[in-house]
């Protein structure tokens, strides 16, 4: 202490001795400028269009300076009056919010049933063939939701709207509304596409839970029923309220689905209702709604983070002594199998064989061998006015899966490194508030759905502000949003790779005499190859199945896969329509597998993002 | 390699208050195996890491002969990568995804030598530390011992002149701890190497260092030789933790009773020391002799009257607990005692065995041991049976 003030007394050559020790440090560790360069980056990329989009729903708009009888630009009360509280708020919010809650709940409880089942069955049985369920349960949640939605409509399609016949229509059995369009067929797509992840949520708590906990609660005299309970369900409790929350939040964001569904009897959703307001450019409702989904997304999210850090408060029970012991289902065991099956079926294989069929006959529902034909894929001059030629053959096919793999590709290598540096800057800053800031600020878009996210992007990209002119209709406003909306899953991957390296192998190059720069590129990247290339290609399979944040901010021109048959649909070339959906599901489901396969990583790791 | 010295360095992390390492002094000389023994929680890792150039200093110098290599002070910081010193982790830290090969020659190919003679040094460095038939499997391949040997070869490669260890052998199991424990003491003279050896465990710092830096709460507790440390321990906490069974503790203060500080007491006073500036005395387990009858007990000696509580066999020697009027001593024995349980004995040891502590812990008298007084030789040997009957 003596010796340090002795310093300070000394004067200026002593404070430019202390700023030369801690420029030489940070000369030599450049860990500092990055993360505070990264702080900047994700400031703008992340902060700022979710502050814009918020600021949007006070200010006075664009065109609607007459109606609020105030300047573009003024403070204003007008959206937030409107949306919530005019009488077409009940059109533009309360309905769709009704609409969000009753389909959310409705796939929540279907989920939760079939899926928790279906968890139990395939963790703690003895059911047939229960590894290969553990897969095969899996796969809705590889292929886009919307996929379903195709199938469904495909067969269930009635007069309603125009264009080709339903199958079960031409079949000459006419399907009532309620069941063709609307909240049911929605609510059950949705609970299709959200069991598995119960199944892996779930799943992964009942193979973690130890029976030696069931064991004393036998050997000190309880019965099956008071196992289950007293000992099972409060433990179990946590994982399945989480997947309940999370499925919700999920909801709350999901457009394709309702869009393919919902539209042709103007049932909305809150994600429909921002699309249609951002549609017909009432920039300040959308941001109000924008603003609405974000809320609850961040509440339900909150919750479940309260729910999880009380459940970690049981992880202690697992340990060394765990043993997971299957259950005999005795005469029940063929039943169970095949109510599997049927799960496996209704959820996979029956949507898929539909829209496979469905690209390949001329009528639907008709099953003649003459009906059949390869021409939606490869023929030429078909009788369509837009689309000349087979699927495979349009330029616009090829067109938009360039696009695809360019802006997906783009925004996935984009994030993945971005994830392995805001891992490196979380684990290594030497500045404290840098890493829990930049830990922070990367997991935020998981809390705001998709599509409220496209709406901020929007707000703050469609005009030019400061030196970065107007982004909308390029394909740079899609990788920067969708590098950003992959982030919290890029930068958990990244963090926990890096903590699990920890500093060790860094330190020991240092000491043989390694400088940073060499440290990162024979050390650490090596290392971390397979969390990079995992950080990159799953981002990159659940990209190319996106749809909430491309119909949106994309334009023809930058086209990708999932718009392209969106487009289609909306001209009603179903054919065309479902062959790329086909295509879409082929590459998420194949993609997944390998990307499985190549980094030795899990699907339920990659839930996340 | 000059001396390595450390002056008033202090370490706190992150801003706060509590020092990780406080006004810690301490040299090394060239060809030294200096080991920092201490808890955990210490403060000797972070030490070694600042050695290494790993951690920066809050305050102090540290210096390499004549040359400064950290000091915010003086404004200087050599980095790691320029010390040239070598550092084998706890955890090894090998680079999983280089061959055993490729990670011993990592440091000489970024010093760009030869690949003629790195071949030659690598392929020399492995033979010696019996590693060169795994020369192309990688770290996960190997088991702990050989992990271990291949993060020794990958600092003896670059043949730096101080070589740094951070609790290396804690990962292993018994015997190869044994066999390595060995093979440092091997590698230490005939490489010549300066050796900074980190460890909690006491009997690795008995067996292997030339010095030892006892370190509690971040502070410097005292250095010495092994037998220094052992015999003359500075105070209670160096007394405590060296030794296993460790040293036997009785409290005196007035409010605790017990016929063994009174003795002390008495003796204290005798001896013209301030007894209330006593807190504690200490007496080796190995110091302490039994016997049957109090005719027994050597002139000279001071002892009394114990029931035998327990006696725990430890293969080769006994352990045996003693309660002396409510006071619980611990005693070794080579031979299997001939004492039953329950019965009455006689203890004695010699009063140049007994270590008294002040309040504070330190060792008093100063010259470490409590003078053989007069009462011993001088009066009888009833002075300690009527203390204590």
């Amino acid at each position: 202490m003596a010796d340090r003030q002795g310093a300070s007394i000394a004067g200026t050559g002593s404070s430019w001795l202390r700023w030369r020790y801690k420029l030489t440090i940070n000369w030599q560790n450049p860990t500092s400028l990055i993360g505070v360069l990264m702080t900047l980056l994700f400031l703008y990329l992340i902060a700022v269009p979710i502050i814009s989009l918020l600021h949007d729903s006070v200010e006075v708009q664009f065109g609607d300076a007459r109606r609020t009888g105030a300047e573009i630009g003024a403070w204003t009360s007008y959206y937030f009056d409107r949306v919530l509280l005019s009488p077409i708020s009940r059109k533009i919010f309360w309905e769709p919010l009704v609409n969000t809650l009753s389909v959310a709940s409705g796939a929540i409880s279907i989920s939760l049933t079939i899926g928790g089942l279906m968890a139990w069955l395939v963790s703690r049985s003895d059911m047939f063939g229960r590894r290969w369920f553990a897969t095969a349960l899996i796969v809705p949640y590889m292929l886009p939701s919307w996929t379903f939605a195709l199938a469904w409509r495909t067969l269930f399609k009635n007069r309603e709207i125009g264009g080709q016949p339903g199958w079960f229509e031409s079949m000459g059995f006419s399907p009532p509304d309620w069941l063709a369009y609307g909240q049911l067929p929605i609510t059950i797509i949705l609970a299709l596409h959200y069991t598995p992840f119960v199944i892996l949520l779930f799943g992964n708590a009942l193979k973690r839970f130890d029976s030696q906990l069931e064991d004393s609660a036998r050997i000190l005299g309880a019965g099956p029923g008071v196992v289950a309970r007293q000992i099972i369900l409060p433990l179990m409790l946590p994982s399945l309220v989480s997947a309940a929350v999370l499925i919700f939040a999920k909801c709350l964001g999901e457009f394709g689905v309702s869009y393919v569904l919902g539209l042709p009897v103007n049932y909305d959703v809150l994600a429909i209702s921002l699309y249609r307001s951002i549609a017909s450019r009432q920039a300040g409702a959308a941001a109000v709604l924008a603003g609405a989904i974000m809320l609850i997304g961040i509440l339900s999210l909150l919750i479940d983070a309260r729910l999880m850090r009380e459940a970690r408060k049981f992880v202690t029970v697992g340990g060394k002594g765990s043993m997971n012991r299957a259950s005999r289902l005795g005469v029940l065991r063929l039943p169970a199998t095949a109510f599997a099956a049927i799960i496996f079926i209704t959820g996979v294989g029956l949507p898929i064989i539909v829209l496979l069929l469905s690209t390949i006959m001329r009528i639907p529902g008709d099953f003649s061998l003459s009906n059949f034909t390869l021409d939606y894929w490869i023929g030429r001059n078909l009788e369509f006015v837009g689309l000349r030629s087979g699927i495979l053959l349009t330029p616009e096919l090829w067109h938009a899966v360039w696009n695809t793999i360019f802006i997906v590709g783009i925004a996935s290598i984009f994030s993945g490194v971005m994830g392995l540096l805001v891992g490196y800057v979380v684990a290594r800053s030497p500045i404290r508030a840098v890493a829990m800031f930049l830990r922070q600020v990367t997991f935020f878009p998981y809390l705001v759905p998709g599509i409220a996210f496209a709406a901020a992007y929007l707000s703050l990209f469609s005009v030019p502000r400061g030196p970065i002119p107007a982004l909308y209709g390029t394909s740079i406003i899609l990788i920067l949003a969708l590098a950003a909306d992959h982030m919290p899953f890029a930068s958990r991957a990244g963090i926990s790779a890096m903590m699990q390296l920890g500093k060790n192998p860094e330190d020991a190059a240092q000491i043989a005499g390694a400088g940073w720069l060499r440290r990162m590129t024979s050390v650490v990247i090596p290392i971390q190859k397979g969390a990079f290339v995992a950080g990159i290609l799953l981002p990159f399979i659940s990209g190319i199945r996106g749809l909430s944040l491309f119909v949106i901010l994309a334009v023809p021109a930058t086209d990708v896969m999932t718009t392209y048959s969106l487009r289609l649909l909306d001209y009603d070339y179903t054919q065309a329509a479902n062959a790329v959906v086909v295509i879409i599901s082929a590459i998420a489901y194949f993609g997944t597998l390998a990307a499985q396969k190549l980094t030795r990583t899990n699907l339920a790791e990659g839930l996340g993002g | 390699m000059p001396d390595i010295s450390l002056v008033e360095v202090n370490k706190s992390f992150g801003g706060s208050a509590i020092k990780a390492v406080s006004d810690l002094s301490l040299t090394i000389g060239d060809g030294e195996f200096m080991c920092l023994l201490g808890p955990s929680g210490c403060g000797k890792t972070t030490t070694l890491r600042m050695i290494a150039g790993l951690e920066n200093l809050t305050s102090g110098a540290i210096s390499v002969g004549d040359m400064t290599v950290d000091s915010i002070e003086e404004g200087l910081f050599v980095p790691p990568e320029k010390r040239g010193m070598g550092l084998v982790f706890q955890s090894y830290a090998l680079w999983p995804h280089l061959t055993v090969e490729r990670n011993t020659d990592f440091g000489l190919r970024l010093r760009g030598i030869p690949k003629q003679e790195r071949e030659e040094r690598v392929l020399h460095v492995m033979q010696k530390m019996g590693i060169e038939q795994y020369r192309d499997r990688y770290p996960s391949q190997l088991s702990g011992g050989q992990q271990q040997r291949v993060a020794l070869a990958r600092m003896l490669a670059i043949n730096p002149e101080v070589l740094l260890l951070d609790e290396p052998l804690s990962n292993l199991d018994a015997r190869l701890r044994l066999e390595m424990r060995a093979e440092l003491k091997r590698i230490h003279s005939e490489f010549g190497t300066t050796v900074i050896f980190v460890t909690h465990d006491q009997w690795e710092a008995m067996t292997l260092a030339t010095s030892i830096a006892v370190m509690h709460e971040g502070a410097l507790q005292q250095v010495g030789s092994p037998d220094d440390i052992y015999a003359r321990p500075a105070n209670r906490f160096v007394a405590e933790f060296v030794g296993s069974p460790p040293i036997n503790i009785v409290e005196f203060g007035s409010h605790i009773q017990s016929q063994l500080s009174d003795l002390v007491r008495d003796l204290l006073a005798k001896s013209g020391q301030p007894r209330d500036q006593a807190g504690s005395i200490g007496l080796r387990p190995e110091k302490i002799q039994l016997c049957l009858s109090p005719g027994q007990v050597p002139d000279g000696q001071f002892g009394g009257s114990a029931i035998l509580v327990s006696v725990l066999p430890t293969g080769g020697s006994w352990i045996l607990e003693l309660d002396i009027g409510g006071t619980t001593l611990f005693t070794t024995a080579n031979q299997p005692p001939e004492f039953n349980v329950g019965s009455e004995i006689w203890f004695y040891s010699d009063w140049s065995e007994l270590h008294v502590f002040d309040a504070d812990g330190n060792h008093f008298p100063s010259d470490n041991h409590v003078a053989a007084p007069a009462i011993g030789n001088g009066s009888d040997t009833q002075k300690p049976q009527r203390a204590l009957s």
